[in-house]
C-alpha cells in the first residue's frame, strides 16, 4: 500500500514541544526500561560471575606458578610444557578416553532393554524401576558396593562367575583387569538412565512406519535398523554427548575403589590426577592447566560430533 | 558419572528450508560450545571440591569478629566433639572466650580448609597435617605460636608432637624453628600378635620390649602358617602385611630408608633397602607365611587378623575399641597385645610411623592470643586427654599424664592393651614421621608405589630393579617439590 501524502500541512509543533513530548514519553517508559533491565540483567550478571570470571580466573591461573594458597607468580606457558613431558598426564588421559569405551556398549544395552521394556510384557513397570534404582543411588555408596563385589576372594562378581566354572581375576588388583571392572560398574549406573530416554523415543515412532513397512515385506531386522535406528538418533546423540562429557570427569569411583590409582596407576582418571596435583600436591597451576586441556578436548570432541550428526541429518515431510 | 548435571535438551530439528538449517547450524554450534564450557566448568568445580554438597548449606568458617569469639574447625568422631565441648566449657569459663565449634567429614576437611583459605574465610583455630604444613606457612596463613605458648607446657607434650609443627621457614626444614601448630594427638603405629594364636600353637609369646629378629620373625610365622582343618588349604597364616601402610618399620628396621636426613636425596636404591624390600616381598612370595595376593587385599588381612586366622598385624590406637570388641566376642579366636617391631639383626633398634594431626591458629586471627590460647587447651587440657584415652581415640599428649597414672592405673582400667607402653615408647623415641611428610609435597613419595605390586604380589621384578628404576623418578619429584617450596617462599 503506497500513500501519497498530500503537502503536509506546517506541523505546529515546536521543538520545545517535541522536546517535551518525548520526555513524558521516556518518563512514561522508564519503569518498564528498569524492569526490563533488571530481569536481562540478572542472567548477564551470573553469566559474568559464574562463567565468564571463573573461566578467565582459570586461564590465568593456568599460566601461574599457584600452590592455591599463596600468591599467583606469572610463568607463561611453563606449565604447558611440562603436561606435555609429564607422562603421567598422558597416562591419566589414555585412561580417562578407555573409559569411554563403555559409552558404546552402555547405549547399545540400554537400547536393547527399552525395546525390551516398550513390549506389553509382565511387571515391565517394576523393571523400569529396578533399572532406574542405580541413577537414583549415591554413586559414593555404590562405588564401596561394588568394591565388595569385586573382591577376587570372596566378591560377588567372581562367585557368580565360578557358577560357570570361570576362575575370575582379582579384578581391582589386576592392572590388565581394573579398567573394565570400571566400566562395567559405570555401564551398570548409567543404563537406567539411557534406558529411560530410549523408552520415550521408541514409543514416539509412529506405528504407521512400521505397518508400511511391513506391509512391504520388511522383516524385524530392517524395521530396526531402517526405522527405529533413524528415529532414536537424536537421543543416541544426546547420550554420546552428554556421557563423553561425563566420561571425561570419572573421578568418585576411581577414588574411593583405588584412592591410589590402582595397580600400576591403571584406573587414576585425568580429573583424579588434576585432584591429587591440586590438593595434595599444592601445585594448583598446573592443574588447572591440565582441567583447561581437558576442557579443549571435550570442546573438540562435541564440536566434530555436533558436524557429524548434522551430515547424517535427515527428515520425514 | 563423577558429577551429576542436567544436560542439553535432546533432539534436532528436522528442517529443510537452508536458511533455517544455516541457522540451526550455528545455533547447534553455540550449544555444543555452550555445553561445553558447562560440561568444563563442572569439571573444574568437581576438580576443586570432591564433596558434593549444598554450598548455601555449607557453615560460616570465618574467624570470629567479636573480642572473645573464636571459630574452631575440626574433623572427628563423637569422642573427639565430646572431647572438645569439655575442654571448650572450660576455657570459655576461664577467659569468657565464646567459641562456634564447625565439625566437617574427614575425607572432605582438607579441601574445606583449603576452600575457607581461597575464600579468606580463615576459621581462628583449626586442624592441621604436618604433611601440609609448609604450603600455609609460606602462604603467610598459620600464626607462629611460638611466643604464645610457655616452654612448660611444650615440655610436657611428647616431642614429636611439637617438632612435627616446627619449621624454619628460611631453610626450609622440618622440626625446627618456628612453632606453628600443637598436637591434637601423635598417632603411633604399633605392632600386635595374636594371643590366642600363639598359645594354642604353644609358641612362646614375643618380648613386650626385645625386638624379634627379621630371622625370628620368619620362623614364628611358618609355625604359625597352618592347615588347622586338614582340607589341604592353609586357614592361618603368620602375617598379612599391606606394603604402603606397613613396611616402613621392616624397611627402617633394616637400617634403610626413603629419604635422607637433609630430606633432600631419595636413597632407596641402597642395597640395604633393597635387600630389606626383598625380604618383606619375600614373605609371601618364598616364604609362604601370608595370604596369597588375591586374598592379601588390606581389608581382607584386617577381616582375616580379626577373625583370628593372622598371626601378626599392625595394631594402633585408633584400632583398639574395635579390637576389643571382637576379643570380647570371640575369645576363643581372638585376643592380642602389643610389641615392638622387628629387626634384622638382634641390637639393632626399632621404629615405626608416628602420625600427628596438628591444632593451628590463623595468622589473620582478630583474637589471635586467645586463639592460641584455646589451641594450647584442646591440645594440653588434662579432662579432655582423659575423655580422648578412655575411649581409645588416642594415647594421651601430655607426659606426665601418659606415663604417670595413664600407664599405671587408667589405661589398663579402660581397656587398653597390656602392653600399651609400647605405644609410650614409640611416641617417645620410636617413632618416626611417614616419609614424604616432611618435605613440601609427598609426591615423590607416593611415587614409589605405583608399581610395588610387581615386587610384593606377583614378584614379576626384583626389588632391586624396582628400586634402581624407581630412584630417578623419584629424586625428579623431590627435586620439584623443594623448587615449589621456594618457588611458594618467593610468591608468599
Amino acid at each position: 500500500m503506497s500513500v501519497t501524502s498530500p503537502s503536509a500541512p506546517q506541523s505546529t509543533w515546536t521543538k520545545a514541544d517535541i522536546k517535551a513530548s518525548r520526555k513524558a514519553n521516556r518518563k512514561l517508559h522508564r519503569k518498564e526500561y528498569i524492569w526490563a533491565g533488571a530481569f536481562m540483567a540478572a542472567p548477564v550478571i551470573g553469566w559474568l560471575a559464574f562463567l565468564l570470571f571463573p573461566l578467565g580466573f582459570s586461564v590465568y591461573a593456568s599460566l601461574t606458578n599457584w600452590n592455591g594458597l599463596g600468591n599467583m607468580t606469572f610463568i607463561g606457558f611453563d606449565n604447558y610444557v611440562l603436561l606435555v613431558q609429564d607422562p603421567y598426564f598422558w597416562k591419566a588421559l589414555w585412561n580417562t578416553v578407555f573409559y569411554m569405551i563403555g559409552i558404546p556398549i552402555g547405549l547399545a544395552l540400554s537400547l536393547g532393554l527399552a525395546l525390551a521394556l516398550a513390549r506389553k510384557i509382565p511387571g515391565r513397570t517394576f523393571f523400569r524401576t529396578v533399572y532406574y534404582i542405580p541413577v537414583i543411588s549415591s554413586l559414593a555408596a555404590i562405588a564401596i558396593l561394588w568394591q565388595w563385589a569385586y573382591n577376587g576372594d570372596f566378591g560377588l562378581v567372581n562367585q557368580f562367575l565360578s557358577i560357570f566354572g570361570i576362575d575370575g581375576p582379582n579384578w581391582l588388583m589386576d592392572s590388565t583387569w581394573s579398567k573394565p571392572a570400571l566400566i562395567i560398574m559405570a555401564i551398570w549406573k548409567g543404563l537406567g538412565y539411557s534406558t529411560i530416554l530410549y523408552l520415550a523415543a521408541v514409543q514416539s515412532v509412529p506405528r504407521s512406519l512400521y505397518e508400511a513397512a511391513a506391509l512391504d515385506g520388511a522383516g524385524a531386522w530392517r524395521r530396526f535398523r531402517t526405522i527405529t535406528m533413524p528415529m532414536v538418533r537424536p537421543v543416541t546423540f544426546f547420550l554420546v554427548v552428554t556421557n563423553i562429557i561425563a566420561g571425561s570427569m570419572i573421578f568418585t569411583e576411581i577414588n574411593i575403589m583405588t584412592p591410589t590409582g590402582g595397580p600400576e596407576w591403571s584406573t587414576a582418571s585425568l580429573v583424579w590426577y588434576i585432584w591429587n596435583k591440586a590438593f595434595r600436591n599444592l601445585q594448583m597451576g598446573y592443574a588447572t592447566s591440565m582441567a583447561l586441556v581437558l576442557g579443549i578436548l571435550v570442546l573438540i570432541v562435541t564440536v566434530i560430533q555436533f558436524r557429524m550428526n548434522k551430515r547424517n541429518e535427515f527428515s520425514i515431510e | 558419572m563423577g558429577c551429576e548435571f542436567g544436560g542439553p535438551a535432546g533432539g534436532t530439528s528436522l528442517i529443510n528450508d537452508d536458511q533455517r538449517e544455516a541457522y540451526i547450524m550455528r545455533r547447534k554450534g553455540l550449544s555444543a560450545v555452550a555445553v561445553t564450557v558447562a560440561g568444563a566448568l563442572l569439571l573444574a568445580a568437581c576438580s576443586s571440591d570432591g564433596s558434593e554438597g549444598n554450598a548455601s548449606e555449607e557453615p560460616d568458617t570465618s574467624g570470629g569478629d567479636a573480642p572473645n569469639e573464636l571459630t574452631f574447625m575440626f574433623r572427628g568422631g563423637e569422642y573427639d566433639k565430646l572431647a572438645y565441648e569439655t575442654a571448650i566449657a572450660a576455657f570459655e569459663e576461664e577467659t569468657g572466650a565464646e567459641v562456634n565449634m564447625i565439625i566437617t567429614d574427614a575425607d572432605q576437611y582438607a579441601t574445606k580448609l583449603q576452600a575457607a583459605i581461597a575464600g579468606n574465610q580463615v576459621p581462628d583455630v583449626f586442624y592441621i597435617e604436618s604433611g601440609r604444613m609448609q604450603g600455609y606457612v609460606y602462604a603467610n596463613v598459620l600464626a607462629d605460636l611460638t611466643e604464645y605458648v610457655d616452654q612448660a607446657t611444650i615440655d610436657n607434650v611428647w616431642d614429636f608432637g611439637t617438632t612435627a609443627y616446627r619449621f624454619d621457614k628460611e631453610t626450609g626444614e622440618m622440626g625446627t624453628g618456628a612453632l606453628y601448630g600443637l598436637p591434637k594427638d601423635v598417632g603411633p603405629f604399633g605392632f600386635g600378635y595374636n594371643t590366642v594364636m600363639f598359645e594354642e600353637a604353644g609358641i612362646e609369646p614375643p618380648s613386650p620390649t626385645e625386638p624379634l629378629t627379621f630371622d625370628e620373625f620368619v620362623d614364628i610365622a611358618k609355625q604359625l602358617t597352618q592347615d588347622t582343618d586338614g582340607d589341604g588349604e592353609l586357614d592361618q597364616w603368620g602375617t598379612g602385611l599391606n606394603v604402603t601402610w606397613n613396611s616402613q618399620a621392616f624397611i627402617w628396621g633394616a637400617g634403610a630408608d626413603w629419604i635422607s636426613e637433609d630430606n633432600k636425596t631419595v636413597t632407596v636404591d641402597t642395597p640395604e633397602f633393597a635387600e630389606a624390600l626383598q625380604w618383606f616381598a619375600d614373605l609371601g612370595l618364598v616364604e609362604g607365611v601370608t595370604p596369597s595376593a588375591e586374598q592379601a587385599q588390606t581389608l581382607d588381612t584386617y577381616q582375616r587378623w580379626m577373625a583370628g586366622e593372622i598371626g601378626f598385624f599392625p595394631v594402633a590406637p585408633w584400632d583398639i575399641a574395635t579390637y576389643n570388641d571382637v576379643a570380647a566376642n570371640n575369645p576363643e579366636v581372638f585376643g592380642y597385645d602389643v610389641i615392638p617391631y622387628p629387626v634384622a639383626n638382634e641390637g639393632d633398634d626399632w621404629s615405626t610411623w608416628l602420625g600427628s594431626l596438628g591444632i593451628a591458629v590463623s595468622e589473620n586471627s582478630k583474637n589471635k592470643e586467645l586463639a592460641a590460647q584455646l589451641a594450647t587447651y584442646l591440645s594440653t587440657n588434662l579432662e579432655a586427654q582423659k575423655i580422648l584415652a578412655e575411649n581409645k581415640v588416642q594415647i594421651p599428649n601430655l607426659i606426665d599424664y601418659a606415663t604417670g597414672e595413664w600407664i599405671e592405673t587408667d589405661a589398663e582400667a579402660t581397656g587398653w592393651p597390656a602392653n600399651s607402653q609400647a605405644f609410650l615408647d614409640i611416641a617417645m623415641e620410636k617413632g618416626r614421621p611417614l616419609p614424604g611428610t616432611w618435605t613440601y609435597t609427598p609426591e615423590w613419595y607416593d611415587n614409589f608405589w605405583i608399581g610395588i605390586e610387581n615386587v610384593v604380589d606377583n614378584g614379576s621384578q626384583t626389588a632391586a630393579d624396582f628400586l634402581a628404576a624407581k630412584q630417578p623418578e623419584m629424586q625428579m619429584l623431590l627435586d620439584q617439590s623443594w623448587v615449589s617450596a621456594e618457588q611458594a617462599k618467593a610468591a608468599g
